[in-house]
């Protein structure tokens, strides 16, 4: 077996990765990089909790080969906020009880941070639609999305 | 897992790699279909190409128009001219399978996935696969009805190919929820009048309706020189119901597929009587 070495700026960084070849981008951050806040869930697309941005689209990192990252920019949920300095929809998130087992928050905010940079004025649906393929299986959502909506809120005030 | 990965720069070098690795060769467009796969260790690929750096993205329109094989969902999702080819684009997946998922694979996806089929059929498309010994064209109709078995890695599917669009069209998707989820049964029609009111030209296509995505012909025929009226149309959905040859899996039995499809071609016909 031959390893490839794949480079790409992960958070801002330049990150260089010795990987095999069909290793997704998910397993590539978590078993390779220890970057464990983006999360292995269904690995079949289903759920989103893989949810990172690739030049700042949402991707499912589970799907993505990780030989594709190269000289792509990858920008995982570490790279957003830290528990000092949290991002606004992680503040958000945790005022709003949006959490609850946590599992899905990763990709939930990436999804959502990925629809803010485009559009920081969306409604409701707009966001739903947004957030079509996270699952959440604790919140029933209502948490989710009124935390969203505070970030968009902030944002217009601001 | 030990594997060859081969990440093509152009559709030159993709076709060399099929020349000389054909046989044992996966192709993956966007992969969220093959990667599913091997993420659930479903099969262990030796060989794998990835087409994603071939160059082979994008929309052309030169008098008819041309899409790319590996051109994502969402870009198709934003085409305008064809406007159940976007709709029927948006509702495959979320945000971030749409950004990964590509035309031309889904054009490989087995029932009840591949929706793009449908609209596809619709607007009378045609595929362009090239080999290392030149390319053809085939409908998509045909295409999709090659037996897949024998197909091999020997062409690459690398561009899909429309007539200008004429007419009315609808498309309705009926899932088990609203997002990110196969079809029950997917049904797009395209509907052409003459002066008098009466049906000229009609697509009916359906999906998740049999081994393949497929134009009803016999509910085609029987709605042309009809008006679109509340008996036309019910004939019409009798009569694709009886053509479909649907299946059961984890979403839906044949049964309710059946007559989902019967359901599904009178609300898309009705649309176009608004």
């Amino acid at each position: 077996m031959e390893s490839i070495t794949v480079t790409f700026k992960l958070n801002g960084k330049t990150t260089a990765v010795a990987i095999e070849p069909l290793e997704s981008l998910r397993t590539v951050l978590r078993e390779h990089l220890h970057l464990h806040a983006t999360k292995a869930g269904c690995g079949q697309g289903g759920c989103g909790s893989c949810t990172v941005l690739v030049n700042g689209e949402p991707v499912l990192s589970c799907l993505m080969l990780a030989a594709l990252a190269d000289g792509q920019e990858i920008t995982t949920l570490e790279g957003i906020g830290t528990p000092q300095h949290m991002h606004p929809l992680q503040a958000a998130f945790f005022d709003r009880f949006a959490a609850q087992c946590g599992y899905c928050s990763p990709g939930m905010i990436m999804a959502a941070k990925a629809l803010l940079d485009k559009n920081p004025h969306p409604n409701r649906a707009e966001i739903a639609e947004a957030l079509a393929g996270n699952l959440c299986r604790c919140t029933g959502y209502v948490t989710i999305l009124d935390a969203i909506e505070d970030v968009v809120t902030q944002m217009q005030e601001a | 897992m030990n594997a060859d990965l081969f990440i093509p720069r152009s559709l030159d070098e993709a076709l060399s790699v099929v020349q000389t690795h054909g046989a044992g060769l996966l192709v993956m467009g966007g992969g969220t279909m093959m990667m599913a796969h091997i993420n659930e260790g479903i099969f262990f690929p030796q060989k794998v190409m990835s087409l994603a750096r071939a160059g082979l993205s994008g929309v052309y329109r030169n008098g008819h128009t041309q899409i790319g094989a590996t051109t994502h969902l969402a870009e198709v999702s934003q085409i305008a001219d064809y406007p159940i080819l976007a709709e029927a684009a948006y509702q495959i997946g979320g945000p971030a399978i749409r950004n990964m998922g590509t035309i031309g694979g889904n054009l490989y996806m087995p029932q009840p996935a591949g929706d793009l089929a449908v609209p596809l059929l619709v607007y009378d498309a045609h595929v362009e696969l090239a080999s290392p010994s030149g390319s053809r064209t085939v409908s998509l109709e045909d295409f999709l009805a090659e037996p897949r078995s024998h197909r091999g890695v020997h062409e690459l599917l690398v561009a899909v190919h429309l007539p200008n669009p004429s007419g009315h069209t609808a498309y309705l998707k009926l899932g088990r929820r609203e997002a990110n989820t196969p079809s029950v049964v997917a049904v797009g029609v395209r509907i052409v009048m003459d002066r008098q009111g009466l049906v000229n030209e009609a697509r009916i296509a359906l999906g998740a309706s049999g081994p393949f995505a497929f134009r009803a012909k016999n509910a085609e025929a029987a709605l042309i020189g009809q008006s679109l009226n509340t008996k036309s149309i019910a004939d019409t959905a009798q009569i694709a119901m009886e053509e479909s040859n649907p299946f059961t899996d984890a979403l839906a039995t044949a049964w309710y597929r059946r007559r989902m499809v019967g359901v599904f071609v009178k609300r898309t016909l009705e649309q176009l009587t608004k």
